[in-house]
């Protein structure tokens, strides 16, 4: 009778947990599935099973060609860009005696901003005019079509990301730092260890774990960007910018082929899957192999 | 890297305080172009003459476009942001109760299908959510915004966490007082948990508040947008106006600003838990 009572009340404490659990996620789950298979625009009453045919128009798509390469290539250059910048940040302010507080609070608030935001004020900051802009061109006479040049895209989106993250994962790694045992420092300085090896001997092993949360947090985030890239390039030049959100969206809600994009989408979560998977796996084996975790 | 110097410390600080600066840049970069005279916005790394036209240009609806509700998309934000926060926040403290607290068949099972579907690839379900709201006849509504956000996977996981710290004796001591579960939650588990609360409604709010790709598929109607919805739209009509659009920036980034700052000390505490 005790046991039964307990079950009722358990499951109408996670009732919340269970109606949306199956109105947003199983529901969609299938509903793309099954949509991923239909030639359906998203507007007519009508449309048809084509099979396997949307997947094989995606695979053979430059559209998710792009996103599959460009997740990659903004995890080469965002993520290293965004680990350095914390671990600077880190090292700038782990161990401070005073302003503890203001320094946890300044690096932060980037993390606040919304993703528009920090798009407009960089492409005002990368306008023809600007000062930047200005000054390259009359000091080096270099004339830099930021947002219209494949590359410098890319580039220009990773460093707003990093903007973003750098004080959060900062905040992780220095956490990370202060459990570090000070008498560990103390006993390598009488064994006479210099600053470099005490770097890779010391710290990077003990502070592996916060460096893996970081990375993985990092990692996880390539693979949703969206609103800068949307605002900025719209997946340009040429695709080089092109995520997959932004592909899916531009298939779903602007070309309105909502068969197609589930399909698309379908394709994207299975990449992202196993790519997260695959990366952190690897992490672990190279944490493990010197001995880190 | 091992306890500072003294000599070394001032240097420290400096380089600490330069990191700040050019971090904290671009937000005094918006605030003084918001200020600024409009021959010299984006055309001066510190801007030296000011005012407040594009403030006023913005409120007044402008004289080249048609007036755009920013007033009324800042209460949509405001709406739409509290509405979810408040029912990530109350759905994620129920729902991890019974994942941490109480002892029911398929907990095991529940807390795993959290985990499952928290690191499941969100980007599948875009278009079928859509759909649903649309079906709902929700679409261009409050709700469309609000209800596809009023449970947070991560708030659940935080506060499942975090409840399973608190000794089981202290809800057995109240139990025999006679204290029903929602007194528990609301006289014991809530109070014992403030930090950690400030940190998931911080978070939360501000995820929610920044929010574009969602808020701009499930509505239409001008009245309907949030602020920052609002602003990705002027993104390009009002690219020639780039002085009010940094106003409309300032006023979409301010608020969430000084409630964080209004919560900092307790964010500290709450972020030191979280990060262990």
């Amino acid at each position: 009778m005790r046991t039964r009572h307990n079950n009722r009340l358990g499951w109408l404490f996670a009732s919340p947990y269970l109606l949306y659990g199956l109105i947003f996620f199983l529901i969609p789950l299938g509903w793309s599935f099954y949509l991923s298979i239909t030639d359906w625009n998203l507007i007519a009453p009508v449309f048809h099973h084509v099979g396997f045919e949307n997947f094989m128009k995606a695979l053979k798509s430059p559209g998710v060609h792009a996103a599959f390469i460009v997740t990659f290539k903004f995890m080469i250059v965002f993520v290293p860009m965004v680990i350095a910048s914390s671990l600077v940040v880190a090292l700038a302010v782990h161990g401070l005696p005073r302003f503890k507080g203001l320094f946890l609070i300044g690096f932060f608030l980037p993390y606040l901003a919304s993703g528009v935001v920090s798009s407009f004020i960089v492409k005002g900051f990368l306008s023809y005019n600007s000062p930047v802009n200005k000054f390259l061109r009359g000091t080096f006479s270099l004339d830099v079509n930021w947002l219209g040049t494949p590359f410098s895209a890319l580039l220009v989106v990773s460093v707003i990301m990093a903007w973003k993250f750098t004080g959060y994962y900062a905040l992780i790694l220095t956490s990370g730092f202060e459990s570090i045992n000070k008498e560990i420092y103390e006993a390598a300085d009488i064994d006479g260890v210099n600053g470099w090896q005490r770097f890779w001997k010391i710290t990077l092993p003990l502070l592996y774990p916060a460096l893996f949360t970081t990375l993985i947090l990092s990692i996880g985030v390539t693979f949703g960007i969206f609103t800068e890239v949307y605002q900025l390039t719209g997946g340009g030049p040429n695709f080089a910018t092109n995520t997959w959100q932004m592909e899916i969206y531009k298939q779903a809600f602007q070309n309105l082929s909502a068969g197609y994009a589930s399909s698309v989408a379908l394709i994207a979560s299975v990449v992202t899957f196993i790519s997260i998977f695959i990366i952190r796996k690897f992490l672990e084996m190279w944490g493990k192999r010197n001995g880190w975790t | 890297m091992a306890g500072p110097k003294k000599e070394s410390l001032t240097i420290r600080y400096i380089m600490a305080f330069l990191l700040l600066f050019i971090m904290v840049f671009p937000y005094l970069y918006m605030v003084l172009n918001s200020f600024a005279d409009w021959n010299q916005v984006d055309r001066k790394l510190i801007p030296d003459s000011f005012s407040l036209r594009s403030y006023e240009w913005l409120l007044s609806g402008g004289q080249a476009a048609e007036p755009r509700p920013w007033i009324r998309a800042f209460f949509n934000s405001l709406i739409v942001s509290t509405g979810s926060t408040a029912l990530m926040m109350v759905t994620g403290i129920v729902v991890a109760y019974a994942l941490a607290k109480l002892q029911f068949r398929g907990r095991n099972f529940l807390n795993n299908a959290v985990l499952f579907q928290m690191f499941f690839p969100a980007i599948i379900l875009l278009v079928p959510t859509f759909l649903i709201i649309q079906r709902f006849g929700l679409y261009d509504s409050y709700w469309a915004m609000i209800l596809p956000k009023a449970l947070s996977l991560w708030a659940v996981f935080m506060y499942t966490n975090f409840f399973r710290a608190i000794p089981d004796t202290f809800i057995e001591a109240a139990k025999l007082d006679g204290a029903s579960d929602w007194q528990i939650i609301f006289r014991i588990m809530l109070p014992m948990s403030k930090s950690i609360t400030i940190v998931v409604f911080l978070f939360l709010f501000m995820e929610r508040w920044t929010e574009l790709l969602w808020d701009m598929l499930v509505v239409k109607s001008d009245n309907m947008l949030t602020l920052n919805v609002l602003l990705s739209q002027m993104f390009g009509p009002y690219g020639g106006y780039p002085g009010p659009m940094y106003a409309a920036s300032v006023i979409l980034t301010v608020p969430i600003i000084i409630l964080f700052l209004f919560f900092a000390k307790k964010f500290k505490e709450g972020m030191q838990f979280t990060l262990k």
